[in-house]
């Protein structure tokens, strides 16, 4: 791609640092992992339970996060909003907001005496806090912005110009999006998908805070992680490595996006 | 896509100055008189202040309280932490056999006794004790390996609990929001929050929680000694603990 360029030395100590630090976390965990009973550990209750639960909660809320993500992300690409700024602040909020921030507001909307969720208990009976449900709301709440961001740069950078000639030539908007919008965009779809649902399956803080805590229901793998820390420390390790597994198969498949490879 | 990141620049740049202004104007100022810092079990919070301000008005010492769930604490101080006392409320952790997880605690105390409590938001309707295992009803209650968590697994068995919480005060959250219809509390809990109220009379029954406080640096022996004077046990009284002379 580019020549091979000289590059000073003290920015090559500075990057090597900094690789190291990043590095070093992952072979602490590695290094202290109880490779001989992890068998053991891995086919306990609570992690079979936390992992039932942590991929669950993950795929569905991906799958949200696809059905609403998507129309935002073309609206908000394509279509003159008024206070665009404003409104593309609020989708990225949740990304920056610290998400025991978010699981408290989210308490207060969506809770059995929130601005909504008192409606929603009142005409469906239907509460969402310490459910399944309220997980998954939980992680797509977090989870969407990555997907909507990645979807609207694609779209933008790949510019309108196809579908300006499909409808010259008599294609209705709907057509346009589905023949020529939507095939264009699956790679960018695909990439946002995974950082999404990377960013569900890692969820904490908003869970914790607005669904609960309660195996088997509401305890995913870094709630698990969590609670074995204080009384298990090596169970903790072993969910730990779970999750790292887990990430790296979702890192690997679409690094391509992220590490442009010569 | 030009514009967009011009505009990301700009909000954060904001944010950063905002953020360096805060922090500014926040710890800028003088640290103030030396003091000690306490760990403290979450459901002692309200009277570890009554506690810290008495002993500061005689001492002229100031006293940070950082409060959590027991186990939370006392892994913190396993790892290290710097603290100068310790106020849990898992009395074996001192008392029995595992002293040499926290060092050599110079002074120990059994500071009070604390009683479960079923409660409801003061909001919810009265309950019975069959509503326990209505598994139709909201029911929070601590972890294990928290001591309320612990006593309440002791005491009650098998619940169809909702939502395990890291501490008592986690779970008096969830009744004063009235997002549970049930949650088991301490009896000082239910004194202290007017968004609670007893699920139905309960008198005060074992298995129960009982307070420990260490010192854990020679700074902290002053306060703690300070715990088991008279006056101290006044003031555990009045917040409704079950402060009996030690033993």
């Amino acid at each position: 791609m580019t020549g091979q360029l000289r590059a000073p030395r003290s920015v090559l100590v500075v990057a090597t640092l900094t690789v190291a630090f990043l590095a070093l976390p992952v072979l602490a965990l590695l290094q202290r992992a109880p490779w001989s009973g992890l068998v053991d550990l891995l086919r306990r209750r609570e992690v079979v339970d936390a992992l039932g639960v942590s991929l669950l909660v993950s795929m569905v809320a991906a799958g949200i996060v696809l059905v609403l993500g998507t129309p935002l992300a073309w609206v908000l690409a394509r279509v003159d909003v008024p206070f665009r700024r404003l409104v593309r602040a609020l989708v990225i909020l949740p990304m920056v907001l610290p998400p025991v921030v978010g699981g408290t507001a989210l308490l207060f909307a969506l809770g059995r005496r929130g601005l909504v969720g008192q409606w929603l208990e009142r005409w469906f009976d239907l509460t969402l806090p310490f459910t399944t449900a309220g997980a998954v709301v939980a992680a797509t709440f977090v989870a969407l912005p990555f997907f909507v961001i990645t979807v609207e740069g694609a779209l933008r950078t790949s510019g309108d110009d196809l579908e300006q000639v499909a409808s010259t030539l008599g294609a209705d908007p709907l057509t346009v999006l589905r023949r020529i919008t939507l095939p264009r965009l699956l790679p960018a779809m695909g990439a946002g998908l995974a950082l999404a649902w990377a960013r569900a399956l890692g969820e904490f803080g908003a869970t914790i805070t607005f669904a609960g805590n309660l195996p088997g229901r509401t305890r995913t793998l870094p709630l698990a992680t969590f609670q074995a820390l204080e009384s298990d420390p090596e169970a903790a390790v072993a969910l730990s490595l779970v999750l790292l597994v887990v990430s790296l198969a979702v890192l690997l498949p679409t690094r391509h996006r992220w590490l442009p490879t010569q | 896509m030009k514009d967009g990141n011009s505009e990301a620049m700009t909000m954060v740049f904001i944010a950063f100055t905002l953020t360096l202004v805060l922090w500014l104007t926040v710890f800028s100022h003088d640290d103030g008189p030396p003091g000690i810092r306490v760990l403290v079990a979450s459901s002692l919070a309200d009277v570890a202040d009554d506690l810290a301000d008495e002993w500061s008005s005689t001492s002229g010492l100031r006293v940070e309280l950082v409060t959590g769930g027991s186990n939370h604490l006392a892994a913190q101080v396993r790892d290290g932490a710097p603290v100068d006392a310790f106020l849990t409320a898992d009395a074996d952790l001192f008392l029995t056999a595992d002293t040499d997880l926290l060092g050599e605690p110079a002074i120990v105390h059994e500071l009070a006794v604390n009683h479960l409590m079923v409660a409801r938001p003061a909001v919810g309707p009265d309950r019975e004790p069959a509503d326990l295992h209505d598994p139709s009803l909201v029911l929070v209650a601590c972890a294990t390996g928290v001591p309320c968590g612990d006593a309440a697994a002791e005491r009650f068995g098998d619940l169809p609990v909702d939502s395990y919480e890291s501490s008592a005060r986690a779970v008096v959250t969830r009744l004063t929001l009235d997002e549970a219809d049930l949650g088991i509390v301490y009896a000082t809990d239910v004194a202290a929050h007017e968004g609670l109220a007893a699920a139905w009379p309960q008198e005060p029954a074992c298995p129960c929680v009982t307070y420990a406080a260490a010192s854990l640096s020679p700074s902290g022996d002053p306060f703690v000694a300070f715990l088991g004077s008279d006056r101290a046990r006044q003031i555990l009284a009045a917040h409704g603990f079950d402060a009996e002379p030690p033993r």
